[in-house]
């Protein structure tokens, strides 16, 4: 499973980082949120998914 | 609602009638109600109050709208400069000025958001916890022996005031000029007679903003104002007037939500103590997902007014340049189609996608303040007051929700305790060296690392 979040829609909202830190990581200056490039690690598949439920802006998408 | 056409062009438009009136204390009463109607039958609909307005309810309504900043103005303009458009208030206050980068559009919005991130972003908003427990810890002292406290006069409004000017770069003394008008103003309808005593409490915060202003323009010390203060916009250099905007608008983000967002949680977890005992003992894992709830449910800024720039069509409804909108983020968090059991507080919830920091380029730019001060309140009382009770008969909410549903007023008692450390005066006192000393209010850019407590 791989993730990928749209830097044209991201907003800054952080839930994906507060809910999968290791997947996700935000920005020092603006919050923006960025998806660990390769595959989400092994376990942490629910929380890739509750994170891709939770974004305001629906901004995360499955790569396939 | 109702469906009656009416004249002209506008009946097919316009078939959808809801008379809206959200300053009404009606419309807190019946919120539940009203909310499940306008979902049910007419998610976005018309309605004839403060001159016409669309409302905006549902839940993909909103995302939609919000997110067309292409067709959806935020603009203030009450000089006549450009469209005239009325900003985010219906009915727009009847003042001269806008209020700061909510009432603005791209660029220059981007432009302000740009200049302010680096100092509220969460990696420069991590660096406040320290100072942030330091100033919970000494308000709950003030009242921990007493077994008595007010959970908005002696904590909720005093810890977001004193960190907001903090990050401003105001003195942290000065909190008690700040937070009874930016309160008050809130919660007095105009023609209160204890009005004439708000308005000169305005006055002394407009001029200690003033002060403060003129005082970092010529002798600069970190914060927000100092990033204002020498801000090229567009190129040129802001009017003081719109400095002074984007400041109001800074304060009144940073106070009085987290109070209500607070207060309301409070109460709540009184009402449900078996709750209140899960979130304190399953904190680790259950203080995230129940911050996001708490946010949902009592969605403390319920909404934001916007201007149609363009004709279009969103969400299925055709829109007219110049026409209102209200965009609830209220009723569109209890939109059952995204969440389960919508008037429930469930504090596990997931899948949370809830509005209550609104959507889009605007999202609330204090999110990450917001939630910091919050979840460190709250996990305070649970700590040191965990059998508080709040009293029913004085617990006060405020009449109307139109602006923030908040409270005035939150006693509670408890099995007193220990004080731990000093009290407040001393303790803001220690904080303001802190600040001074180790830059705390310098932007992310120039500064890293969490505050050290001295």
């Amino acid at each position: 499973m791989k993730v990928h979040v749209d830097p044209e829609r991201c907003q800054g909202h952080t839930l994906c980082a507060m809910i999968a830190p290791a997947i996700f990581t935000l920005d020092d200056v603006d919050g923006h949120s960025t998806a660990i490039d390769g595959e989400v690690p092994a376990g942490q598949e629910a929380k890739a998914d509750e994170a891709i439920r939770s974004c305001p802006e629906q901004a995360i998408s499955v790569i396939p | 609602m109702t469906t009656e056409p009416v004249a002209g062009d506008d009946a097919e438009r316009k078939k959808n009638r809801f008379h809206f009136d959200r300053h009404t204390p009606e419309y807190r009463e019946q919120f539940t109600e009203v909310t499940a109607e306008m979902l049910d039958k007419c998610p976005v609909a018309w309605s004839d109050t403060y001159g016409g307005h669309w409302v905006a309810a549902g839940h993909s309504e909103v995302f939609e709208l919000a997110r067309s900043a292409e067709y959806l103005s935020n603009d203030h303009d009450p000089q006549h400069e450009r469209r005239g458009y009325k900003g985010i208030s219906i009915p727009a206050p009847d003042v001269g000025f806008r209020g700061g980068f909510l009432e603005m559009d791209p660029p220059e919005q981007r432009h302000y958001r740009q200049l302010l991130n680096p100092y509220l972003s969460p990696a420069a908003v991590a660096r406040w916890t320290p100072l942030v427990d330091e100033i919970v810890r000494a308000s709950l002292n003030e009242k921990i022996e007493t077994g008595r406290i007010d959970f908005v006069d002696d904590l909720a409004n005093i810890v977001p005031a004193v960190l907001t000017l903090a990050m401003l770069g105001v003195p942290l003394n000065n909190w008690d000029i700040y937070v009874e008008p930016v309160h008050a103003s809130v919660y007095t309808p105009p023609n209160s007679p204890d009005m004439p005593r708000i308005m000169q409490s305005r006055i002394a915060m407009r001029e200690d903003m003033n002060r403060q202003l003129a005082e970092i323009r010529a002798d600069p010390r970190p914060g927000l104002i100092n990033a204002l203060a020498q801000a090229e916009i567009n190129g040129t250099v802001p009017p003081d007037p719109e400095l002074l905007g984007v400041i109001s608008l800074l304060i009144g983000g940073g106070f009085d939500t987290t109070t209500a967002l607070t207060s309301r949680a409070l109460e709540w977890l009184s009402e449900h103590p078996s709750e209140r005992a899960r979130l304190s003992r399953e904190r680790d894992t259950l203080l995230d997902p129940a911050t996001e709830e708490f946010l949902r449910y009592f969605t403390p800024a319920p909404g934001d007014g916007r201007t149609i720039s363009a004709d279009c069509e969103i969400a299925g409804q055709q829109f007219k340049e110049g026409e209102r909108i209200w965009l609830s983020w209220a009723m569109s968090n209890r939109d059952p189609a995204v969440f389960p059991n919508p008037n429930e507080v469930d504090l596990a919830r997931t899948g949370n996608r809830h509005h209550s920091f609104g959507l889009g380029i605007h999202r609330c730019i204090g999110s990450n303040v917001a939630r910091m001060v919050f979840k460190r309140m709250v996990t305070a009382v649970l700590d040191r007051m965990p059998d508080y009770v709040c009293d029913p008969a004085g617990a006060e909410h405020y009449q109307t929700i139109g602006t923030i549903q908040g409270m005035k007023h939150l006693p509670a008692t408890f099995t007193p305790g220990p004080r731990i450390g000093d009290g407040l005066d001393e303790t803001i006192a220690r904080m303001q060296v802190m600040v001074d000393e180790q830059r705390l209010a310098d932007p992310v850019t120039a500064r890293k690392g969490a505050a050290t407590i001295k």
